[in-house]
């Protein structure tokens, strides 16, 4: 998949595995953080990022750096996502 | 034990959230009254609002709404009573257990699928760390509630108790179940202290629990509240339209309750639910504080002009039955 596509998935699989009833995909900036600033999200909110990952895309991030560096932004997650079919391809 | 009310937050069947207590909603016929809510968003943060669940939302809002009717007084303990708790998530999150395998669950079911997930909430909104407790015993949920309420105020522990009774439609229970009433939900929230709020005030000067009790309980409860039934103006019953749960009503409305006596029903304005008595309860006491109860609470009027010595009499399936004792409060000048 393009990055573009994906990067647009994800938009939309965030907004339905967060319950952000008030955003659209279009409010989402892609390089903006996901937490703190940017969306704002918290800690309960990285662990359901962490299952969207899993389910989704079947990858199971088990080192901590490595989740904090694939969730920095909706961009880091779409790298991450694409960087990993590779490795897999 | 006794207790003063400062304030009160219900949500309900009827518009009570706006402290409307007119109860004109025509209900008659509707085999399920479900809560009319407030905008939330005005009473609850936003970012709080986004994971929270039906009966979150109706527990906090409930909560908050007594909060500002209190002027934002802050309690010193905290207290839930209900029957089913958060059971449409605990649904949820025991189907995803069973889909998934136990693998990969997610986090928010888990939260708020848990019996005391409401008062937790309520605590973490309002940043009270102290005695924090969710009381679980079916139809006396409630006034167990109340009970624990009113014995930490005895203590003087603590000045304010915030305690309150809900519970939410669940379609699976009530599929497995087809009451053969009408089903409703509700939250009601009361800020309680050990001091009158004002000048006129409401007290709750008794609240009793029974199970399966000898034929002759009200009158023992009365006598020990210095009460004979011809001192009541008004008797709030619990009457849902089981025939079955009715009979236990009618048999005092003939022969215990004086013809003096006022006889008002609520649960055809709320529905019948584990914590239906919460409703009672705000019922009361706005109607007491208001001089006269809604007409379409009244079964059958009585003498008094005024209310000002209220009992609140209910049970659960003829096994759980539950006194309040609630009057009038004014301080001698």
């Amino acid at each position: 998949m393009e990055k573009t596509a994906l990067v647009e998935q994800l938009k939309a699989q965030i907004i339905e595995a967060l319950l952000l009833e008030d955003l659209t995909p279009g409010d989402i900036d892609p390089a903006a953080p996901l937490f703190v600033e940017g969306l704002g999200l918290d800690s309960i909110d990285a662990l359901e990022l962490i299952l969207l990952l899993e389910k989704q895309y079947g990858i199971r991030v088990e080192d901590p750096k490595e989740r904090r560096d694939a969730l920095q932004s909706v961009n880091a997650m779409a790298d991450y996502i694409l960087s990993h079919e590779k490795s897999e391809g | 034990m006794h207790a003063y009310l400062t304030s009160t937050g219900l949500i309900s069947p009827q518009r009570t959230f706006e402290n409307d207590f007119s109860c004109g909603l025509e209900t008659e016929g509707a085999p399920i009254l479900p809560a009319i809510e407030p905008n939330y968003k005005g009473l609850i943060n936003p970012v709080q609002l986004r994971r929270m669940s039906r009966i979150l939302k109706l527990g906090l809002g409930a909560a908050q709404l007594c909060i500002n009717n209190a002027g934002g007084q802050q309690p010193d303990a905290i207290i839930v009573g209900t029957g089913l708790a958060c059971v449409n998530d605990l649904e949820i999150f025991l189907k995803s257990i069973i889909e998934t395998g136990e693998q990969s669950l997610s986090s928010i079911p888990f939260i708020n699928s848990l019996h005391n997930t409401v008062a937790a909430q309520v605590a973490r909104t309002l940043k009270i760390q102290t005695y924090n407790n969710t009381h679980c015993h079916r139809g006396a949920s409630f006034e167990n509630a109340l009970l624990d309420a009113l014995m930490l105020l005895h203590e003087k522990e603590h000045q304010q108790v915030l305690v309150g009774g809900i519970d939410e439609f669940s379609t699976h229970y009530y599929n497995l179940l087809t009451p053969k009433v009408v089903t409703g939900e509700g939250a009601g929230f009361f800020l309680l202290s050990n001091a009158p709020a004002g000048k006129n005030s409401v007290k709750i000067s008794a609240v009793r629990t029974f199970y399966a009790p000898e034929e002759n309980f009200i009158a023992r409860f009365l006598a020990e509240q210095h009460t004979p039934a011809h001192h009541l103006d008004a008797v709030l019953l619990g009457i849902n339209g089981n025939p079955g749960d009715d009979a236990v009503y009618c048999r005092l409305m003939d022969s215990f309750f004086p013809p003096s006596c006022q006889l008002i029903t609520y649960k055809h304005l709320c529905g019948e639910y584990h914590t239906s008595s919460a409703f009672g309860l705000a019922l009361a006491a706005h109607s007491i504080a208001a001089g006269a109860f809604p007409a379409p609470a009244i079964f059958k009027p009585g003498k008094a002009a005024k209310p000002q010595k209220v009992l609140l009499y209910n049970h659960y399936q003829n096994c759980n039955h539950t006194l309040i004792l609630i009057e009038k409060f004014a301080a001698e000048s």
